[in-house]
């Protein structure tokens, strides 16, 4: 199958690698590449797997994702909900890993954990109970702040109060990120931004944040695709309301598939999507000067 | 969700129905019975010979299988193996597996997933006039000329509530509401304020308008859902348009409720939030499965005038689909056990109140375990007056919960909401097979 033009001791070794090799090559063929396909097809008729119909339809289901101002409104949400997100994720996940990296912070390991916690907790069930704290009549957040607010259901706030949740239970990844980033910079880079009498912020300006610059680049793009797939929390906090004011664009894809059955035009805005998400990943690497 | 509530209350409410008893079901004898439809249980299944068949629902293994151990009594040659599979899972499971040849023979049907699984149903093997002679509303499951499920239970909603809030406003059984006027004076009696807030709601619609006013009403105003094609949605109706308005004045004009007070209105009632509310019947065995402090009496819809074209909308509960690429043996097996559940009248109450429908047969309207249901007892005098539109699309439900938080929430007027609705429903269903059968109303215009 491989030629050999490689170091491999052995023809155990080389058929070893080869059977690790196949199997990967199957498992994402048949698991990937194969539903990629068949959803690419798909994206082209009015398909229903439950019901047997799949009938050609052309570009029709992209003609009506180009048109539909339900996309529109939903990909405008996306990109807010994602850019606050993703700010708010970086910032805090920064700010609070560097507080933590602080030679004064004692339990470092103690912080990281409980930072992380929200980040291994089920969307789902983390949802739940942010729903519950946003109850306008029992919600802790309404009394806490004794405020009279229907948070999920006003059209102002709905979004707002399900980003906060997604910043709460996400930011914790980032800053075990941020973390790992911090100790594995360069001491003698440090040293010498001391030497040279560097303040704090100065140190953190232009030596610390430069060179974690490609932690920030793997943040900001593992949290773009996850943020333009993000629905769970509004399948269970607003499932889209109040109307559609919550309506991000993979909640649409979810309601189109799974609820109406229109698996042909869910595909058709997967590919959109995806394309999107592509473009959005690539802009990233433009802007960071990271492209090569 | 309100349906998956639903059916997780099933297994619950057979304790409350009290008809936890395997023996009613097999009659204890081997003489035929049933109405028209008999079902003999001296006809030998299978030739005798050992048989294994699935039957395959999301709930209720109980009540599933007091019917199985009836018919295993009188055949105990066949296995029926019961197999639960969670509603969320349900789905998209069953047609999966109906598709290929490892498919239950039997399998509970809801008509709300009716396009899903009609390609994959046998025809029952009774002839329409006698389904006809002994059920109601067979005819609107007629598909050229042949019946593949039809209903055991019709669904519908009535109002609810709370005795001990009503008796604390001075109101008696006298001045429990015929019409919509009445019902909102008596709404603010007992909605309880202090200042503009609201301690106490006279009534509560949150999160379910859409389902218990929206669809339903505009029968009372004499409007169908679907336009006479059948198939166009008929959401910008003066009739709709007046039900959108009247629910808006409740809240903005009386304040007996508030758009805000409480996320659903059921839960809003359970609580003791709310006095009044308007639900389907399982709602029954919700208040008593989970709300059992809660002493409350229900009544009869109001209308708008006393003599409605209809009082409101119906949904049927699905007797068994048959698996059409199984076996031809496991086929029969499914065919006579299909006979056996409607001709057996004790089943068809376990069942009715299981899930606190109101029996399609037309024998037990008067059935007095039936009539013992408060739920079921206040729908009797009208049942005739209830009309199913069909199994509607899930974008119509949708689309109009959309319109009223449009309303509601978002500030969006009433024409606007209901058109934009409309529009959604048209583009939605513009593939879909769905036929109106409103115009198999008995009273019809």
């Amino acid at each position: 199958m491989f030629r050999k033009s490689h170091p491999l001791q052995s023809k155990s070794e080389i058929l070893l690698r080869n059977i690790v090799v196949l199997v990967m090559v199957v498992f994402f063929t048949v698991f990937l590449i194969v539903p990629i396909g068949i959803a690419f097809a798909g994206s082209f008729h009015e398909w229903n797997p439950l019901s047997g119909t799949y009938r050609f339809l052309g570009l029709e289901n992209y003609k009506e994702v180009f048109t539909s101002a339900l996309f529109g409104k939903s990909m405008l949400n996306t990109l807010i909900f994602s850019v606050v997100v993703i700010i708010f994720r970086v910032g805090l996940g920064l700010g609070i890993a560097y507080a933590i990296y602080s030679p004064l912070i004692r339990l470092k390991s103690f912080f990281r954990a409980v930072y992380y916690m929200p980040v291994v907790t089920p969307m789902v069930a983390v949802a739940f109970v942010w729903k519950f704290m946003y109850n306008p009549q029992i919600g802790v957040i309404n009394q806490i702040f004794h405020l009279d607010l229907n948070w999920l259901m006003n059209p102002k706030t709905a979004l707002l109060a399900v980003m906060i949740m997604t910043i709460w239970k996400d930011f914790g990844y980032a800053v075990v990120m941020y973390m790992a980033g911090l100790y594995s910079l360069p001491s003698d880079a440090l040293e010498a931004a001391k030497v040279d009498g560097a303040n704090a912020w100065q140190t953190f300006r232009y030596i610390t944040f430069p060179l974690l610059k490609p932690m920030t680049l793997f943040v900001v793009i593992t949290s773009i695709i996850a943020y333009i797939q993000a629905y769970v929390q509004i399948l269970i906090m607003t499932e889209g309301g109040p109307g559609t004011a919550t309506y991000l664009a993979s909640y649409i894809i979810y309601d189109e598939a799974f609820v109406k059955y229109n698996f042909g035009y869910a595909s058709a805005l997967s590919f959109v999507l995806f394309v999107v998400t592509a473009a959005f990943t690539l802009l990233s690497f433009k802007v960071s000067g990271t492209e090569e | 969700m309100k349906k998956k509530i639903f059916a997780a209350l099933m297994a619950a409410s057979l304790a409350v129905s009290g008809l936890a008893v395997n023996s009613v079901y097999a009659e204890g004898n081997m003489e035929p019975f049933g109405d028209t439809v008999k079902y003999d249980p001296s006809v030998e299944i299978n030739n005798g010979e050992d048989i294994t068949v699935e039957l395959w629902e999301w709930g209720s293994d109980d009540l599933f299988q007091q019917v199985i151990d009836g018919y295993t009594e009188i055949h105990p040659n066949v296995t029926i193996k019961l197999v639960n599979n969670p509603w969320e899972d349900y789905w998209t499971k069953l047609p999966l597996s109906l598709d290929g040849d490892k498919g239950p023979a039997i399998f509970n049907v809801h008509n709300s997933y009716h396009e899903n699984l009609i390609n994959y149903m046998a025809p029952l093997d009774i002839p329409v006039e006698d389904l006809e002679a002994d059920f109601t509303g067979v005819e609107a499951h007629v598909i050229d000329g042949q019946v593949y499920y039809i209903d055991y239970g019709m669904m519908t909603g009535s109002v609810y509530y709370n005795k001990a809030m009503w008796e604390e406003a001075g109101l008696t059984e006298e001045d429990i509401p015929k019409t919509w006027d009445e019902f909102r004076e008596v709404a603010k009696k007992l909605t309880i304020k202090d200042g503009d807030r609201i301690i106490q709601a006279g009534l509560s619609f949150n999160d379910d308008f859409h389902q218990n006013y929206l669809l339903g009403l505009n029968y009372q105003l004499g409007e169908n859902l679907f336009q006479e094609d059948g198939k166009t949605p008929n959401m910008t109706s003066d009739a709709m348009k007046q039900v959108m308005q009247m629910l808006v004045d409740m809240y903005e004009v009386d304040g007996v409720g508030s758009k805000d007070f409480g996320e659903k209105s059921a839960d809003t009632f359970g609580q003791g939030m709310s006095a009044m509310v308007l639900q389907w019947g399982h709602y029954y065995n919700t208040l008593n499965t989970t709300w059992t402090d809660i002493d409350f009496g229900v009544f009869e819809i109001p209308t708008f005038d006393g003599d409605p074209y209809a009082y409101n909308r119906y949904n049927g509960e699905s007797t068994f689909g048959i698996n059409k690429n199984a076996p031809e043996d496991q086929q029969a097996v499914a065919q006579d056990f299909v006979k056996y559940f409607l001709a057996n009248d004790d089943a068809q109450v376990a069942f009715n109140l299981a899930m606190s429908t109101f029996p399609a047969k037309k024998s037990l309207a008067d059935d007095e375990r039936i009539l013992a249901n408060p739920s079921l007892k206040v729908l009797s005098e009208h049942i005739d007056h209830y009309i199913w539109p069909g199994p509607m699309p899930a974008t119509v439900e949708n689309s109009l919960k959309k319109a009223g938080q449009d309303i509601f929430f978002n500030g969006v007027d009433i024409d606007t909401a209901l058109q934009e609705a409309q529009d959604n429903m048209i583009r939605d269903m513009k593939n879909s097979s769905f036929q109106s059968v409103e115009n198999l109303y008995a009273y019809a215009k």
